[in-house]
This record gives C-alpha cells, sequence and structure tokens, in this order.
C-alpha cells in the first residue's frame, strides 16, 4: 500500500480544472472523490497544497501518481476515458532497441518509449520520480521484477541495445558520482550497486543499455548515466526504458509511464523492442502495447453478486465511468480494461469496479436474513466457567502476551536441559524479549507478580489462555492447547491454600481427582503435584522453588496450579 | 454538638475513661489522674486509654490538668559495650599501670594500636585522664601513670554496673555519677557516648464541665450497657433488648476489600462475545502456529505477496515445515494460484511452490482460521466467529503489540451478496459501537472482491474505521469446496476498547501492573 505525496494545484491542473476555472478543487474536494481510487487522505500542509495519499489497492499501480488520481476521477466526472492513440501506432517505428542473446538468463524483458514536446515542469518532474520509485520499489519487488529508466532523448542515437557485457568491458559515470567506473567498480562502490547489485549478481555478465555510438544509458536495474539519464526541468524530449522479469509487468509499467507523460502533455512515440527469439508477443513488441483482451460476463452474474437489478445499460455506463471499454449483448456485457491497468483476474474484479464507479452508497443495505444458531465452542465454554469460578474464589484474572523469552519461560524456571525445555521459537525474533510462545501460564503470572510487589496482598491471580506445547507428533510441531494458571502470593502462601483452591474448583466441575507427588525443578522439592483424574494428567500444583523466585525478583512466597481446560472439558 | 448526641457517640473505651474521671473527682473536687493511674481505675490496656485520652480531649471533655517531666539514664549500645569490655578511659589507665610495673614505656601511638581505640575515642579519655592527674605525659610522648586515681574510670564503672539493663531517674543519682552521666551522654553531634538521657512526660487529666455534664448524663442513663457489635450470643438470649448500640460516623472511608474480577479487557471482548453469539455466530477457533497454506495461499495472497515476507511474519525456528497439507486443497489452491484452475480466473500466473506451503508461521491473521473452517464443510447458511490472536512482525510500542486479538468471521448463504454484505456491516455498526452514524468506503484485501471498509462516528473518536469486509473471491471458496458466496469480515475493536478503559497505549491491554490491572474498569 504506497503512500504518495501530491500537489493540489499540480492535481487540479491534470484533473482539466486549472486555477483559471470557475470551480476551484479543494482537499476537501478531493477527499470526496478519494474512494473512487480507495485512497485515503493522510495528511495534508495548507500553505504549500501538498498532500499525502494512502492507495490501498497493490493490484492498481497506475493509481500511484497524481496522474492516475486525476484520470480515474476525471474520467468519472466526465464519462468518458482518454484516448491514448499511440497504442494504435503506425508500423515501423523510427527507433528501435536491440535486445541481445543472453539476457534471457539474467534479465530478459524491455520496453521502451519516447515522450516528446513537453517540458518537464518541477511538479511533473516530482512526480515522475516518485512513481518510477513506487512502481519499482512495490509493483517492483525493490526492481527485482521491474525496473524504469527515464533519459534525456537529443543525446541519444538509436538503435539503442540492451546488451550483456562483462562488469570491466565497460566504464560510465554513474549518478551521484563525478568520474567514470567500471560496471564492477558500480556494484562495489556506488549506494545503489550496494543496494540492488545482488538483482544481477551471480552472472558473468551483466546488463546494460547502450546506444548505437556505444555511449552508455545505464546498468539495469541499478543505476543511469549521469550525462544521458539525469531529466531536467524544462526537458523537452524523454526516453523512457523498463526492464523486467516478467514480460506483462514490464509491459504494463511502460504504459502507465506513457499514459501519466501523454495527461501531460506529451506526444508518446512507440519504440521498436526486437528480442532475438519470439516472446508471448512475438519477435518484435511495438511499444506500450495494448495487450489486454476483452472478457465476457454475464449480467446476470453481476446483478446476482451485487444483489441488485441493473440493466445492460446502467452496467455499460458504470463501467464507461470507470475507465473500462465496455458494449452490452442481451445477457452479456463484453469489458476490456483501460491499457494502463492488468487487474481483471475473475469477473468479480469487474463487479466490484462497478460498485465503486456508481458508489457504494447507491447499494441499500439489506439485512442477510437465514437463521443460523449462535455458540461457543466446548473450549470457551469451559474456560468461562473456569473463570466464573476463579473470580468467585477471589482470583483477578490476568490477559498476557503469548509471545515471550526463553529464559522467561525456561531459564528463570530452572527448566534449562530439562525433559521440559522444548518450546516454540521463532526464527526471525526482532528482539528476544518476544522470541518465543509461552508453553505454560505460571511465567505470565510471574512478570505481573514481578512487577506488582507494591500492590496490596494478598495476590491471587490467574489466567486463562492459549499456550503452545512442543509435540513433534504433531503435524505442525505444536499444540495449541488452553490452559488454566493460578497464581497465589503473600507473606504466608503454601501448598495447601492452592491445593484449597484447586480442590473446590474441580468440585464444581465435577471432576475427581488425586495428586501424585512430582519432582519438577520450578517447585520446591516434596511440595509439588502432579493432577491426575482418572489416570490422565490433567496439570500440576506446587510451590514454587526459591531459586525461580529469585530469577524473577518476586520476595513473596508463591504458590501456583495449572490445568489443561481442553481436558476439563472433554465429556 | 447536642449532649445527647455526643454521649451516642461515645465509644465504650471514652465512657470508661470519663466514668473513672467521674469517680475520683467525687472523692475531691480536684480529683485527677495520671493515664497509668486511669488504666488501674478503669481495667483498660495503656494503649485503650491513650486511644480514649486522645478522642476525649479532640472532643473537649477532658483536659491536661498538669504534667511532670522526669529525665531518664540508661545505656546505649555503647554503653553496653563498655560494661563488657571497659571504657576508654579505664582501658588507657591499666594499660599504662601495667606498663609502668613492668617498666615498659608507651607512646600514645602504642596504646591506640594496643587497645584497637580509634583516634577520637583516644583523644577524648587521654585528656580527661591527663585533667585529672591520672597520668601524665612525659619525654618523647609516652605516657606514664601517676599513681593518682582516676574518679571518671571509677563513675563509669560504677554507673556501667548500675545501670546495665535498666534505667533510673537521673536525679536519684548522687552528684558526682550525675556529672559524668551528663558529660557522657549522647547529644546531637556525638552520638558515641556510653549513656541516654530521656524524658518522661507524666500528665493528670481532670474532666471539663462539659465532661463532667456527659459523665453525668451517662450515670443517669443507667446500667444499660453500650455495645458497639452485635453478637450471635446477644441475639440468642435475647439481651440486645437491654443494650444501646453505639452509633457510627458512617461517613469515614471503609477498609480496602481485594475482590476476584475478571480482566477489563476480558470484559470488553465478553461483551463482544456475547454479541456475535447473539447474532447467531458460532464460535470457531484455531491453532498458534500455522503453515502459509492456512495462513496465507489458502487465501489467495500470492506467495510473492510483499506483506509475506520475513519482515512481516514470525516464521518458526523449529520445525520449520508441516508434515504435509490435505488434499484435495493443496492441489485445488495450487491451481489457482497458477492459472485460476477451475474458477474461472487468471490465477495469479507463477509457479506455485508446494514447499513454501508447509512454512510454519505464527498465525498472522485470524483469517486462517476461516479458511480451515470453510475447508472443514462448514454449515450453508451459516455464520461463524473468531477472537484469535494473532502474531505481526513489529516493533512494539504504543500502537503496536507482538500479538493481540483479532476479531473475525465468516458469513455463508445463498442470500449473501454485496448489499447483504453492507446490510451486516449496519449490524454491526449498530451492535458493536452503537454508531447512530456509518458510510463504507471501497478497500483493498488480497481475498475479498467487492472489498469494503466500514467507518462509524463514535462519540468519542469521531469517524473511526469499525471494521473491513468483502466477499471471499471465487478463488478463495472454490477450491476450499464451498460454492455459495461467503463474506469474510474483520473488526478492529482494541482503539474501542481502549476508549472504554480509559487507557492510551495499546500495551496496557496486556498490562503486568496489578495496580493497573485492579483499578481500571471499562465504561461499556
Amino acid at each position: 500500500m504506497p503512500t504518495i505525496s501530491i500537489n493540489l494545484k499540480d492535481f487540479a491542473q491534470l484533473l482539466g480544472r486549472p486555477a483559471s476555472d470557475n470551480r476551484p478543487v479543494t482537499a476537501e474536494q478531493l477527499e470526496a472523490w478519494l474512494p473512487l481510487v480507495k485512497g485515503e487522505l493522510k495528511d495534508q500542509d495548507a500553505e504549500t497544497g501538498e498532500l499525502r495519499i494512502e492507495l490501498q489497492d497493490s493490484n492498481r499501480p497506475d493509481l500511484w501518481s497524481c496522474e492516475g488520481i486525476a484520470r480515474q476521477i476525471r474520467i468519472k466526472l466526465e464519462g468518458a476515458a482518454p484516448a491514448y492513440p499511440f497504442f494504435q501506432a503506425a508500423k515501423d517505428q523510427k527507433r528501435r532497441v536491440q535486445v541481445a542473446p543472453g539476457l534471457e538468463r539474467v534479465r530478459p524483458y524491455l520496453a521502451a518509449c519516447v515522450a516528446n514536446g513537453y517540458p518537464v515542469t518541477e511538479e511533473a518532474l516530482t512526480q515522475l520520480i516518485q512513481v518510477q520509485e513506487k512502481l519499482a520499489d512495490i509493483f517492483g519487488r525493490k526492481r527485482h521484477t521491474v525496473s524504469i529508466g527515464l533519459y534525456r532523448l537529443p543525446a541519444i542515437v538509436f538503435p539503442v541495445t540492451y546488451d550483456l557485457v562483462k562488469p570491466d568491458e565497460v566504464r560510465f559515470t554513474p549518478l551521484g558520482f563525478e568520474e567514470k567506473m567500471s560496471l564492477r567498480e558500480i556494484l562495489a562502490v556506488h549506494p545503489k550497486g550496494l543496494e540492488y547489485g545482488p538483482i544481477i549478481a551471480g552472472h558473468e555478465r551483466v546488463p546494460i543499455l547502450h546506444d548505437a555510438e556505444g555511449q552508455v544509458l545505464s546498468l539495469p536495474p541499478i543505476i543511469n548515466s549521469r550525462e544521458i539519464g539525469e531529466v531536467r526541468v524544462g526537458d523537452q524530449a524523454l526516453f523512457v526504458e523498463v526492464t523486467g522479469t516478467d514480460l506483462l509487468m514490464v509491459l504494463l509499467t511502460l504504459n502507465i509511464m506513457a499514459v501519466n507523460l501523454a495527461d501531460r502533455g506529451a506526444s508518446i512515440e512507440p519504440v521498436d523492442v526486437v528480442y532475438p527469439e519470439a516472446t508471448d508477443l512475438g519477435k518484435t513488441i511495438r511499444t506500450p502495447v495494448d495487450f489486454g483482451q476483452a472478457r465476457s460476463i454475464p449480467i446476470k452474474m453481476i446483478e446476482a453478486a451485487l444483489g441488485q437489478a441493473l440493466s445492460a445499460d446502467q452496467i455499460r455506463k458504470a463501467l464507461l465511468d470507470y475507465g473500462y471499454d465496455a458494449s452490452v449483448s442481451r445477457d452479456n456485457v463484453s469489458v476490456k480494461l483501460p491499457p494502463y491497468r492488468n487487474d481483471l483476474m475473475h469477473a468479480v474484479d469487474v463487479v466490484e469496479d462497478v460498485a465503486i464507479s456508481r458508489g457504494y452508497s447507491d447499494f441499500s443495505p439489506v439485512m442477510p436474513s437465514q437463521f443460523t444458531v449462535g455458540s461457543l465452542s466446548r473450549v470457551e465454554q469451559v474456560s468461562d466457567r473456569l473463570r466464573d469460578l476463579m473470580v468467585g474464589i477471589g482470583f483477578q484474572e490476568i490477559i498476557s502476551n503469548i509471545m515471550a523469552s526463553r529464559p522467561e519461560l525456561i531459564d528463570r524456571m530452572r527448566l534449562a536441559g530439562t525433559e521440559w525445555d522444548r518450546i516454540v521459537e521463532v526464527e526471525n525474533a526482532m528482539t528476544q524479549t518476544f522470541s518465543c510462545l509461552r508453553q505454560a501460564i505460571t511465567p505470565s503470572l510471574l512478570k505481573v507478580e514481578a512487577a506488582s510487589s507494591r500492590s496490596f496482598y494478598p495476590h491471587r491471580l490467574f489466567e486463562v489462555g492459549e499456550v503452545a506445547l512442543f509435540d513433534p507428533t504433531n503435524d505442525a510441531g505444536s499444540r495449541t492447547v488452553m490452559k488454566l494458571g493460578a497464581l497465589i502470593a503473600h507473606a504466608s502462601a503454601n501448598f495447601s491454600e492452592a491445593h484449597s483452591c484447586l480442590d473446590l474448583l474441580l468440585y464444581y466441575l465435577d471432576c475427581p481427582y488425586q495428586l501424585e507427588p512430582l519432582a519438577h525443578p520450578s517447585f520446591l522439592e516434596g511440595r509439588a503435584g502432579r493432577i491426575l483424574s482418572q489416570g490422565r494428567p490433567l496439570g500440576l500444583i506446587g510451590e514454587l522453588h526459591p531459586e525461580v523466585l529469585e530469577h524473577w525478583q518476586v520476595t513473596m512466597p508463591s504458590v501456583v496450579f495449572e490445568l489443561e481446560v481442553d481436558r476439563l472439558g472433554e465429556r | 454538638m447536642n449532649m445527647t448526641a455526643l454521649i451516642d457517640s461515645l465509644h465504650p473505651l471514652e465512657i470508661k475513661v470519663l466514668t473513672a474521671l467521674k469517680a475520683e473527682q467525687a472523692k475531691a473536687p480536684s480529683g485527677s489522674l495520671r493515664d497509668d493511674e486511669i488504666s488501674q481505675h478503669a481495667s483498660l490496656e495503656a494503649s485503650q486509654v491513650s486511644m480514649a485520652i486522645g478522642w476525649l480531649l479532640a472532643k473537649s471533655l477532658i483536659r491536661v490538668q498538669h504534667e511532670t517531666v522526669t529525665l531518664f539514664v540508661s545505656l546505649t549500645k555503647i554503653g553496653e559495650r563498655y560494661f563488657e569490655k571497659y571504657s576508654p578511659v579505664e582501658r588507657i589507665l591499666s594499660a599504662v599501670r601495667d606498663a609502668g610495673q613492668t617498666g615498659k614505656r608507651l607512646t600514645i601511638q602504642d596504646i591506640q594500636s594496643r587497645e584497637g581505640l580509634d583516634a577520637s575515642e583516644m583523644s577524648g579519655a587521654i585528656g580527661s585522664l591527663k585533667k585529672e592527674g591520672a597520668i601524665r605525659i612525659v619525654s618523647g610522648g609516652c605516657v606514664e601513670a601517676t599513681g593518682s586515681p582516676s574518679p571518671t574510670a571509677e563513675s563509669l564503672r560504677t554507673l556501667l554496673q548500675q545501670l546495665r539493663g535498666t534505667k533510673r531517674e537521673l536525679t536519684a543519682l548522687v552528684e558526682p555519677l550525675r556529672r559524668v552521666v551528663e558529660q557522657h551522654a549522647v547529644k546531637r553531634g556525638n552520638a558515641n557516648e556510653p549513656f541516654r538521657i530521656d524524658d518522661h512526660v507524666d500528665r493528670w487529666y481532670v474532666l471539663t464541665p462539659e465532661g463532667e455534664c456527659a459523665a453525668d448524663l451517662l450515670a443517669q442513663q443507667g446500667p444499660s450497657e453500650e455495645v458497639s457489635q452485635l453478637t450471635p450470643e446477644l441475639l440468642k438470649d435475647g439481651s440486645w433488648r437491654t443494650k444501646r448500640f453505639r452509633k457510627y460516623t458512617i461517613s469515614l472511608r471503609p477498609p480496602r476489600v481485594l475482590a476476584g474480577k475478571r480482566h477489563p479487557y476480558r470484559e470488553f471482548l465478553d461483551l463482544v462475545k456475547h454479541k456475535l453469539v447473539s447474532m447467531g455466530f458460532e464460535e470457531m477457533r484455531g491453532s498458534l502456529v500455522e503453515n502459509e497454506f492456512w495462513n496465507m495461499d489458502a487465501l489467495y495472497m500470492p506467495q510473492f505477496h510483499p506483506a509475506r515476507a520475513i519482515h512481516d511474519v514470525y516464521f518458526v525456528k523449529e520445525p520449520t515445515h508441516a508434515r504435509g497439507i490435505d488434499e484435495p486443497f493443496l492441489s485445488q489452491v495450487a491451481a489457482v494460484h497458477r492459472d485460476g484452475g477451475k474458477t474461472g480466473s487468471t490465477g495469479w500466473g507463477y509457479a506455485y511452490d508446494q514447499e513454501r506451503a508447509r512454512r510454519l508461521v505464527l498465525r498472522s491473521q485470524g483469517t486462517a482460521v476461516s479458511a480451515r473452517t470453510l475447508a472443514s464443510g462448514p454449515k450453508v447458511p451459516g455464520k461463524y466467529f473468531s477472537i484469535a490472536r494473532c502474531f505481526r512482525y513489529d516493533a512494539v510500542d504504543a500502537t503496536h503489540a507482538c500479538d493481540f486479538f483479532q476479531v473475525e468471521g465468516i458469513v455463508l448463504g445463498p442470500d449473501i451478496n454485496f448489499r447483504t454484505l453492507l446490510g451486516l456491516l449496519n449490524l454491526f455498526a449498530v451492535e458493536m459501537a452503537q454508531a447512530k452514524e456509518s458510510r463504507f468506503l471501497p478497500a483493498y484485501f488480497p481475498f475479498t472482491e467487492p472489498s469494503v471498509e466500514l467507518h462509524v462516528r463514535h462519540p468519542k473518536l469521531n469517524w473511526i474505521e469499525l471494521g473491513g469486509a468483502g466477499l471471499f473471491r471465487p478463488e478463495v471458496t472454490l477450491p476450499l469446496g464451498v460454492d455459495v458466496p461467503v463474506i469474510a469480515w474483520g473488526l478492529g475493536l482494541d482503539r474501542m476498547a481502549m476508549v472504554a478503559l480509559g487507557i492510551h497505549d495499546i500495551r496496557d491491554l496486556f498490562s503486568t501492573n496489578l495496580d493497573l490491572i485492579r483499578t481500571t474498569r471499562g465504561r461499556f
């Protein structure tokens, strides 16, 4: 979900309502239109007119620029899509990019075009750089699948070659540096080389873009040449190129760049990209290219999904208002996305666009009418009973994080190296504090006890919550179990008090039990037991070992018991 | 204060003290009693008398007639040590005398190190012995006994013996002893002395005119005994009829009671849970550790989705992978990702990695539970919810927790469509947020289309996003064997909970501060 900055004046201009227009565009007005692009106004600077907008739809990269947002809204206001005649360009383009063999193993695809006759303004340059970054970073997965280069056209002599060279063969001056460097040096020294170099690492030869006279345009997807690849305010003719690993994504990205420039007044001239072998779209691809295909969708399907009767014309109108090419027959609507979109996977995608185009407020809510019975799961029912009983016995409920640390769960409990020391651990922990899933409730309660020595005593704490038990026999290597843990802490807390509470609790649950002596490192020897019900282990009870209390810096005698709630729920 | 009301409010201890003083006054008009005498006459403990005297003084029913101050002498810790190990004066004198007999010559430093005395003790003791003429300093800084006695040393020994384990009135000591005591008593700036002088104040109390009046009234009221506590005995033998019950001052703060209590956040979650059940939702539960298949793949999130990276989800260290994924779900989901399978979708168009599908993660979204439910033959029509603990790779701060509850679920049925989705959200707005105003905005979730955000006007927070919802994509439902439309919904309730609980830091929802947990009360 990218967040972009746009300038309100620039937006108004692109919308066809410059400052001279008698219908000025305000930030409030823009905000009212934002549902059309799934945008949310994050903040604004009233003085400069800068607005920050978050765009939610990760499948709509065409909206990640001022041009894109303005376009979608303009279509709705004008009821017609803009014409982009360059997608139907005549054959035989004078400008050509030759793709060298071998690139199919490194970074196979390229698309390019020329934007002429529009002197780049400061605001346009800001947007060009922003959209280039957002597309390459988010849509292009940090330039892995897609990256974009912009160049000053007059410096380039066609045909251009998308070539493969050895890193020491070629030298050029990269952006941000003063002198010529070899490709190897750029990869080793330049900040962009260090950041994006790994994308093309592991190949003997690396991609390079150079013109007919051998001038380097760029080292894709890393860095442009300082001489040709630095666009400045006032430049009137640009060369735009996109390289990447996925043909359709590369083509789509170029289409977006092309329509954005066209919306600003540039005349787009296609470029022929010639591959050594045939691609899915042939050996020569004239880019930008409209590769979208029409799909036929039953009107009934749209009506059923929306829950509203719509005429064929209403559907067609909604789609045209949203930039589609649409025509209807009696039962079906034939739709085609504009060339800057490629997010139609299923008919439901069209359904949503119909709804957005008409406005969600156009659909009156209807309550689902079918009868269903509400209920709680068995384990939740038992948990609720346990909570009620524990509260009645005088315990304060605690709710804790399930994530904890190994020192808390194992070391402080004196369990390291024992049969109890396996827990679920996280591979990519951000901090040690939250790097494991708790296997017991007692450490959570001790955490509260340790932080609350100044709170009025006695302390009687409990938590009914989930834990993860390490269990190699389970498919996921662990089991999620609901446990009750209780802790009593005060100057004379002892086994007998905890036993009384446990006894009362299990009496009300109608669960006969016995205690069996247990040697467990967390407890004082001879003062701990396993709770058994009909021969099956149900939990533990005991006086915590003074060393455990010391580890937690708890200075009150503490006694605990834990029960597996799932086992109490068995009927 | 009205005298009758005053009398009614008297504590039994106060009455006993008043009565004792009244009796003494009857013997002699100016008859007064010392507090220990009161305690004898009224047969009360000293502490009870002191409490009652405090109350009666505050009510001006008695006053202090006169008081005397007596000084007592006792040994300090140092004094006790001197008794056992002798004082520096005694030790120096005896050391010097011993040396004189054997012809040894001792310097001050020799004595100090031999006796282990510190410099201040040395100089004080040498000073007073020299002044008395019991020792002299000769050439070479050596100390000699003169043969004269040391009155100080003798007095000290007498006092240490007499005061050991007891205390005596200062005036009872004979003059030379008293002077030694005064010289060697603990004072401000000199704590290292063997004696302590404490003053003890004796006070004599008499009734004030109001006190006399009260005592007279008490006498008239006769023998009917006043009691403070109704007891089983009083009830059994009916003797309560002859008793008067002391009236309480009920405006005082009561003593503190500790209660067993649900956690304040639990009270909120229970409310949510019961609302959902009352709306016909059935609870579903899942596992904290999930595999990527159910956590993400089944929800049509492509394996290259940015939110699946190492910096968004927690991966389990061991084992790293689940053993297997149930068929036919694995094949069907794989097909949908690849080319849409039989769903009419184009799919994501990439090579689906079945190994990746088995990778174990900490559940990052409650929707994983919904996916499992869809695959397990859910009821149609059916409504399900879960309040599931989820884990996100986020730096923990006031607005981000490492694990948190997500409230979400699904609604399945042949009548489900975009408008019933809006209807359900309207119901949530009213039931969950008591919202009078709500609005729907287009939204994006990888697994729903169309997708909606529900915004409501909250009485305190103005417009807030209450939840997100949508119709599950066919790419989600069909591979899991569900062929009716399904609403997926999720509610973001933590901000509402924080407002209801009056807290500002999301970490306080799982606070470890017992005082905070005990005192937080929800306003639901």
